[in-house]
């Protein structure tokens, strides 16, 4: 099983491989289902994998391996497949905090958006800004000036 | 033999309310950061590790870029992400503004990668009827679309010419009413044409686009084409002169009314690379378009001769990209298209609405295709799946599917749905979302499901190593010299639309 000695300190992960393929057994509570499931989903190309909720909290992921399966190749699985494990889960993390400004960014978006005339009018004053400044000529057209 | 091993990780100290909206993903040491807006950022993995856990000051150099980008918590203007998101995904309910017509199906080329959309040119019951083409024009017209360009494909579209005159003429009559702006764009391969028709299309404005598959020696042997005494390649570069002199002869503007040219990438065109490009430079065509082939629909026998992996397209591309850039920085002017239009997303605060690279796909909500019999499907990948047998994609037909029916269709939906990158695994995190487009069609026909599985579709490879190397050489431009011609590559100049309307 994983365990966390701090926050930000080294993690252990143990892994079992049988020649064939590893398994870690996973404690959901450090690393959160989707996390689990985000990273298992990276490695559809490279192996065979199998999630199973052993007990309540504790899921076994096993990754029947595609290709070369002698020890080095399954350890370096095993490696590949923790560091995509905490990455998944800093974006859960990250998800879940910054959850309901994405929710007030996209409704703000598409949900409250103002009459037609006014996005072209917003367009026009975009254009202007941005094409104000033209110092590296990429208005110019091509027959007319130098690359 | 089973063993037991321990793995000791660190992992990244996360500040998570000290954090914007964002996605991010690994390209070689850098750290590439996006969000919705569109907004991007490169950071060493060191500062990235910083940037996570909250302590990169405003000393730092991307303190600011990070700050105004939304990438932070601090000084977060979520109205200004706003407005750029809805800039950017404009095309939204705008409904479909490609509209496909094959006119025939009957073509006098056989190419090698041509698999289900030719019948022999002795089969004029697949040629639209008139009839038949003024419902697709009625039912097109229905778009809410301000804009509308009537592609017109085959088959080899003029053999039936009649039909081609016919469409853009009774749109045009339409349209004294209707007021969209249009535009009419014939896809040949110019071995039929005739002076006649020629001269019609220049007349009415239609714009021109052929396929120039490269140098003789690639396009004769990809395009296969038992012409009077010509080979495909002599027939179509003079039908390329022909028409971009009459263009000027007419007072047009060259640099924008010029025959436009794609090619198909075989593995014969893979060995002459730097010819095919040169080709285009010599015709003074500025955009060549590096396209892979769709890898469905062949023989085995046939894939074995002209196909490949993706890893071996994208080595090719590449070497092809840097080939370009470095003939743009000798002052030549030539454009990759598949880049450009990367290049818009990343670079402008628009989306170049191109219809196979949006989420969600154009396929019912950005295009829809009437086939020559009248069916209607959500794009032309969906109607050759079709005529390779398989019924699933139709729509309807022009006599009993009206437009909202077909374009809110469950067919349609699903697409959407199997397309919204926001809401696919892996795409919904992937620091690539902002930029790229999955494809549910060429999904169902690699693996038999809409939604596919990222790490074993060809797309998701292609489209995000095609923006890592566009990132790549941006963070490398020492002197900015690469980003100009970059940015001059996304600037457009659009022709008059419907100039004889």
């Amino acid at each position: 099983m994983s365990s966390e000695s701090s926050a930000a300190e080294l993690q252990i992960f143990d892994f079992v491989s049988d020649g064939r393929s590893v398994r870690l057994r996973l404690d959901e509570g450090l690393y959160p289902l989707d996390a689990i499931r985000g990273a298992a989903y990276l490695f559809l190309d490279r192996c065979f994998v199998r999630l199973e909720r052993l007990e309540d909290r504790l899921v076994d992921v096993t990754l029947k391996s595609k290709g070369p399966t002698d020890d080095e190749a399954l350890g370096a699985l095993a490696g590949e497949f923790c560091n995509a494990l905490l990455d998944q889960a800093v974006r859960v993390q990250v998800a879940a905090s910054s959850g309901k400004i994405r929710e007030y960014i996209m409704a703000r978006a598409f949900f409250s958006a103002p009459a037609q005339s006014s996005i072209d009018q917003l367009l026009a004053e975009l254009d202007a800004e941005e094409l104000a400044a033209d110092d590296l000529e990429i208005q110019v057209p091509w027959e007319q000036g130098g690359a | 033999m089973i063993q037991s091993r321990s793995l000791q990780l660190r992992p990244h100290r996360v500040a998570a309310d000290q954090l914007g909206v964002f996605r991010w993903g690994r390209l070689g040491d850098r750290v590439v950061l996006t969000n919705d807006a569109g907004e991007w950022q490169l950071l060493s993995a060191a500062d990235f590790a910083t940037f996570l856990a909250g302590e990169l000051g405003p000393e730092h150099p991307a303190f600011e870029a990070l700050r105004s980008r939304g990438f932070l918590r601090q000084d977060l203007d979520a109205e200004d992400l706003a407005r750029k998101l809805r800039r950017k995904r404009r095309y939204l309910g705008a409904g479909p503004h490609l509209i496909v017509l094959i006119t025939t199906l009957r073509c006098n080329q056989s190419c090698a990668y041509c698999h289900a959309s030719r019948t022999d040119m002795h089969r004029t019951d697949t040629d639209m009827s008139l009839e038949t083409a003024k419902l697709a024009v009625d039912h097109a017209m229905r778009s809410p679309s301000p804009y509308l360009c009537f592609e017109y494909q085959g088959g080899e579209p003029t053999v039936n010419m009649e039909v081609i005159k016919f469409c853009v003429e009774y749109s045009r009559e339409k349209n004294r009413h209707e007021k969209k702006t249009l535009d009419h764009s014939v896809v040949t391969n110019m071995t039929y044409m005739t002076e006649e028709n020629a001269r019609w299309l220049v007349d009415n404005g239609v714009l021109v686009c052929t396929s120039l598959d490269g140098p003789p020696e690639v396009h004769d042997h990809n395009r296969a084409w038992s012409g009077k005494g010509a080979a495909a390649f002599e027939t179509v570069t003079r039908w390329m002169d022909w028409f971009n002199q009459a263009y000027i002869d007419k007072g047009l503007d060259p640099a924008l009314w010029h025959v436009d040219a794609l090619m198909t990438t075989t593995r014969r065109s893979m060995e002459n690379g730097k010819a095919i490009v040169d080709l285009y430079v010599q015709r003074g065509i500025r955009n060549v378009h590096l396209r892979p082939l769709n890898p469905f629909g062949f023989a085995t026998k046939t894939w074995r001769a002209i196909g490949y992996s993706m890893e071996e397209w994208l080595a090719f591309y590449e070497e092809m990209l840097d080939y370009i850039i470095e003939l743009n920085l000798q002052g030549v002017q030539i454009m990759e298209g598949t880049a450009a239009t990367f290049l818009k997303k990343l670079l402008t605060p628009d989306d170049p609405n191109f219809v196979d690279i949006r989420s969600p796909v154009g396929s019912g909500t950005g295009q829809i295709c009437y086939g020559f019999d009248g069916s209607i499907f959500p794009s032309d990948e969906g109607r050759m799946v079709h005529g390779m047998g398989d019924p699933i994609f139709r729509l309807g037909h022009l006599r009993d599917t009206s437009f909202e029916e077909a374009t809110r269709h469950p067919t349609v939906r699903a697409i959407a749905t199997a397309s919204l990158l926001d809401a696919l695994p892996q795409c919904e995190s992937c620091w690539n979302a902002p930029f790229c487009g999955v494809r549910p069609l060429h999904n169902y026909m690699m693996s038999g499901d809409l939604f596919g599985q990222r790490p074993l579709t060809p797309k998701c490879k292609q489209h995000m190593s095609m923006v890592s190397m566009l990132l790549e050489r941006l963070a490398n431009d020492t002197d900015g010299r690469v980003e100009a011609i970059f940015r001059r590559w996304t600037m457009d100049r659009p022709r008059s639309p419907d100039a004889n309307a």
